[in-house]
């Protein structure tokens, strides 16, 4: 049993570090651009199936690198060519472009990579089992939570350190007076709305590894990571971190003691922070509080 | 050339008409007061400026170049500095973060000079801006529109609510400003305190100019200051300045 638990658990840390790796992306692009962007899920799919077609030339290592700084390149196209447009005006334009965006992208994916599943070689070594006793957790698991934590210190290191960081910072609170200091705030919405797709990318590769490849993938992926925003409050990006590991183990938890509510447990617990605490867990800290 | 030069602004919020043909001037080395009551339209003029809220119609000329409906960050980028109405500092954002967010513009002042010139900020440089006094918010305020070395400084209320020894802090760094070469744009509801600082003023009422001239002619107009100063009566407090 209680290996069954421990099982459960690290399997739900390592899906909700998922969730966190796309909600940070979301949160980002949601707190200072005010998009809901539904095309995420396709920008994780786009990082992995990229790694793919680039880990022949450049191996793994490679592709882990790369892959997502590619999706972030065509996220910062995306965003000159048509975010950007609709900015002014009411939330549901940007809302409703990227959604019809999410399927012109699903179909590109299916079109230029074919419909069925594919799977993304890995190192040798990454496939075992850490030791016997713990066959369950293989090196690859171990290797994508480490992967995640560094993304993640490396995010927040960056928002903390950097004048850009900093700058996102301030634009989250107030972006007209940021533009007011003399910052392009064109400029620092393109480069944040790249910045997010980088982390979806990542993600993506990371999944690959783990379940495959398919023009969908992301679509799982999304809607738990809205939740974890909601969950650990908008506006705060440590929030959204707890919010996507917190969902994460209660899914696997409960799928332990009752199967058929993994599912509709995160809905839940989304409706019971709207109810209770509609600003969410850590909604009224400041960003990075 | 001449910082600021500002004709026939029509400036609106939606459908309403706010700005009726507002023009004011700036000139190299001066304080010039901006006076009105409430809802004038003092604010709104500082944002059609800095191109916050673009004039429909009208002229915007900065240090010679046509700024009219420029985005702020390049009004920002010509050496126009904006203090704005309610200080607006990140909230979130350490003392010493606030101080980041300016774009960088070569010139005399830095972060180094900014703690010399305003030490509680350097005491409080690791608070987050919400946990600053107002007026330390109003000098955090002043001190970030500083970093980016502008040769035109806006600054819209910086006495409000403040205390009176506050207020005659804020505007003895103005005069430290305007001899560093600043021009300076002050929107006042301090009517007496601004007046006797400033070289010329503008009065705006129901969005349209009704004085301008110099400060001292319209202070001596006691009848005219008393009616104006109506609405606060804290500005008697620190006429002493
Ligand atoms: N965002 C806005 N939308 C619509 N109307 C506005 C807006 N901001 C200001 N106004 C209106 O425009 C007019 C001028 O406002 P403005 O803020 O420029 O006045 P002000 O002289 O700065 O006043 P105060 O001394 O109170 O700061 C007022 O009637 C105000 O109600
Ligand atoms: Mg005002």
């Amino acid at each position: 049993m209680i290996q069954v638990i421990l099982f459960n658990v690290t399997n739900g840390l390592i899906i909700g570090a998922f969730y966190v790796l796309m909600a940070l992306g979301l949160s980002l692009i949601l707190n200072l651009s005010n998009v809901i962007n539904f095309s995420h899920g396709n920008f994780l799919a786009l990082g992995g199936y990229l790694a793919f077609t680039l880990s022949p030339t450049l191996g793994y290592w490679g592709a882990l690198l790369v892959a997502p700084l590619i999706t972030a390149l065509i996220g910062l196209a995306v965003e000159r060519l048509m975010i950007r447009r609709v900015y002014n005006r009411d939330p549901v334009y940007s809302l409703l472009l990227t959604f019809g965006f999410a399927f012109v992208m699903q179909d590109a994916a299916r079109f230029i990579w074919g419909p069925n599943g594919l799977p993304l070689g890995l190192p040798e070594f990454l496939s075992q089992p850490i030791n016997p006793t713990l066959f369950f957790i293989t090196w690859y698991r171990v290797f994508m939570v480490a992967v995640v934590i560094v993304a993640v210190l490396g995010l927040f290191a960056f928002l903390r350190y950097t004048r850009i960081g900093i700058r996102i910072r301030a634009g989250t609170l107030d972006l007209e007076t940021v533009a007011s200091l003399g910052v392009n705030i064109s400029l620092l919405r393109t480069f944040n709305f790249a910045l997010g797709c980088l982390l979806a990318g990542l993600s993506g590769v990371l999944a690959a590894g783990q379940i495959g490849l398919n023009p969908n993938m992301g679509d799982d992926l999304l809607m738990p990571s809205f939740i974890a925003i909601i969950v650990g409050g908008v506006g705060s990006l440590i929030g959204t971190l707890f919010g996507g590991l917190l969902i994460g183990v209660a899914a696997a938890l409960t799928t332990v003691f009752f199967p058929a509510g993994s599912e509709a447990v995160i809905y839940a617990i989304m409706m019971i922070v709207l109810l209770v605490r509609p600003r969410g867990l850590m909604g009224e800290e400041g960003m990075m509080a | 050339m001449t910082p600021l030069e500002v004709s026939g602004l029509q400036t609106f919020y939606g459908k309403s008409h706010i700005l009726h043909d507002v023009g004011l001037t700036v000139k190299e080395g001066e304080i010039v007061v901006l006076l009105g009551r409430n809802g004038a339209g003092k604010t709104t003029t500082l944002r059609s400026i800095m191109g916050l809220t673009p004039p429909r119609e009208g002229n915007v000329r900065l240090f010679g170049t046509d700024a009219t409906r420029m985005s702020p960050y390049r009004v920002a980028g010509l050496g126009v500095g904006y203090v704005p109405e309610g200080r607006k500092i990140f909230a979130n954002l350490s003392v010493e973060d606030n101080l980041r967010v300016p774009a960088v513009r070569p010139g005399p002042w830095n972060t180094t000079r900014v703690f010399e010139t305003f030490p509680r900020l350097a005491e409080r440089r690791d608070n987050r801006g919400r946990q600053l006094s107002g007026g330390e918010q109003e000098m955090l305020s002043i001190a970030r529109a500083l970093l980016l070395n502008p040769k035109l400084l806006l600054l819209d209320e910086p006495s409000q609510g403040l205390a009176p020894l506050i207020v005659k802090e804020v505007f003895q760094i103005i005069k430290t400003m305007r001899q560093e070469g600043i021009s300076i744009l002050l929107v006042e509801q301090n009517v007496r305190v601004s007046l006797a600082v400033a070289d010329r003023a503008y009065v705006l009422d129901d969005g349209a100019i009704i004085y301008s001239g110099s400060a001292a002619e319209l202070a001596g107009d006691e009848e005219r200051v008393r009616s104006m100063a109506g609405a606060s009566a804290k500005e008697w407090v620190t006429s002493d300045i």
